[in-house]
């Protein structure tokens, strides 16, 4: 059957190609399906491309091209390296300095932004995961004696690949995350407020203010103005591998209801703001759907009180008048 | 073929009707070809489904292929951690960076062809999915780099890609065939 036309593996490679771009346009979308569905050798290649695309075997087969490239780590990963240590270690140093000033461009910062309700999933080169929320901002920089990623906007939760000799970091603001091989959550919630919940594995925790502070699995830090405060034992739920917001939900204690709008304004475009700032402030407390933001809204709405407003392009949320709730 | 929601056609007025088993067959092709283990695919593909079924009850879904492969690469990832876990278990970090025995065995013939596939490429394709693949870089950024034109970046990637295909092509027929 593959006889009878002529296939270009080039047409169903710019499929793949555009479907893994991180804005794909409407048109483009129905120009797919449609392509999609009009062949049945369309859907076969397309499947058979984009498992290649996203296999292992292609990350591994990257992996060795460009570390053969790269001398440098080769001569570090000899055998016979032991028998001629002196001369080998020289080697290592000029090769280490050569392959700095020639791979200086694959030391660039990666920064990865999300929009309103289009969180993403991202496999870092040393095969770490990084989940981010929507609306975010993360800075990775990978170098080979450490690994640095800065969250500038929203929460990120990472599954960190074990490596003793190249630490992970995490910065936002003063707060820096040190891990080997872990998961965690890193949560952004005002400039001068962070939280870190540790799901695995064990991080040390440094801000400002405070002296630096090992956290261990389950525990929850709270840095608030370059403070720590650690709960003890906040279960987390650590039987659950991974936060809830990677599944849309939010657990809140007594947190401010801004916390909770800024979580649910990563799914909604349109701006919320308040029509009265000491609102920011009421605490809220319950399990809610961010991932459906107007549940969130009307739960919000209902349980204390409020006037959730459309106004032009923004969502504003007021006091009612006759409510009491409003101090 | 895997059984399917009920859809109530009340809701849906104007939806196309859509070739679920066309679509299941698809997504079942690209599961396979992902995991070694086989056990997964039927989970996989149904869950996807479901999720596809329910999404398009809620709100209109450009592109049901496009969602459907995103939901599919996502469980498989979900998966893929939770046995990492339990491998870990014990020895919490050292474990976490051994690949699953069957997966080595299955991944090194394929791993030997690309590598070799790619080793053949000229060296500045090798090098723009280098960047997008392995370094996760944008093409805008690749492009910024390599100070080439982002219309560059895309050609070197589909040809890249189509080059891989090719080269997979001989082992792909032979496993297909057992």
């Amino acid at each position: 059957m593959i006889m009878g036309q002529e296939r270009n593996p080039e047409e169903v490679a710019r499929w793949v190609n555009r479907l893994d771009q991180p804005t794909v346009d409407t048109a483009a979308s129905e120009a797919f399906d449609e392509w999609m569905r009009s062949d049945p050798r369309n859907r076969d290649e397309f499947a058979d491309m984009q498992a290649l695309w996203h296999s292992d075997a292609l990350v591994d087969a990257l992996r060795e091209v460009s570390r053969d490239e790269n001398e440098a780590e080769s001569a570090v990963q000899g055998d016979h390296f032991l028998n001629r240590r002196m001369a080998g270690w020289m080697v290592v140093g000029m090769c280490a300095l050569l392959a700095l000033f020639l791979a200086g461009p694959m030391f660039f910062t990666t920064t990865y932004r999300t929009g309103a309700g289009t969180g993403q999933s991202i496999v870092l080169a040393d095969g770490s995961h990084v989940d981010l929320s929507g609306n975010a901002e993360l800075a990775v920089r990978m170098l080979p004696w450490k690994r640095d990623v800065t969250l500038m906007q929203g929460e990120a939760f990472f599954d960190v690949q074990h490596d003793p000799d190249r630490p992970f970091y995490v910065r936002s603001d003063t707060t820096k995350v040190r891990v080997l091989g872990t998961a965690f959550n890193v949560d952004r919630q005002a400039a001068n407020r962070v939280i870190v919940d540790v799901y695995r594995g064990a991080v040390a925790l440094e801000a400002d203010k405070a002296s630096p502070r090992v956290l261990h699995r389950g525990e929850r830090s709270r840095v608030l103005n370059g403070g720590i405060s650690t709960s003890p034992a906040i279960q987390l739920a650590t039987a659950q591998a991974r936060p809830d917001w990677t599944a849309g939900w939010c657990e809140a204690t007594d947190v401010p209801l801004a916390v909770l709008v800024a979580k649910v304004q990563r799914h909604v475009s349109q701006p919320i703001s308040f029509a009265d700032q000491s609102l920011a402030t009421l605490p809220v407390s319950g399990r809610f759907r961010i991932a459906e933001p107007d549940r969130v809204l009307v739960a919000i709405r209902d349980a204390y009180g409020l006037d959730v407003r459309q106004n032009g392009s923004a969502i504003v949320i007021a006091a009612k008048a006759q409510s009491p709730i409003a101090n | 073929m895997p059984q399917l929601l009920p859809l109530s056609e009340d809701a849906l007025p104007c939806a196309p009707d859509e070739d679920w088993a066309d679509l299941a067959e698809t997504i079942a092709r690209y599961v396979r070809s992902r995991t070694s283990r086989m056990d997964l695919v039927e989970d996989v593909v149904q869950e996807t489904l479901s999720r596809l079924v329910t999404q398009k009850q809620q709100q209109k879904i450009v592109s049901i292929y496009a969602l459907g492969f995103r939901i599919a690469a996502n469980l498989l990832v979900d998966h893929h951690r939770r046995d990492r876990r339990y491998v870990g278990e014990i020895e919490e970090d050292q474990a976490s960076d051994a690949p699953l025995p069957d997966t080595v065995v299955a991944g090194r013939q394929e791993l030997n062809v690309l590598a070799g596939a790619l080793a053949a490429m000229p060296p500045l394709r090798r090098e723009v999915i280098v960047r997008r693949r392995l370094h996760e870089q944008s093409c805008a950024t690749i492009a910024r780099d390599l100070q080439i034109s982002l219309k560059a970046v895309e050609k070197h990637i589909t040809r890249g890609l189509a080059d891989l295909q090719r080269a997979l092509a001989p082992i792909r027929a032979e496993t297909d065939g057992r």
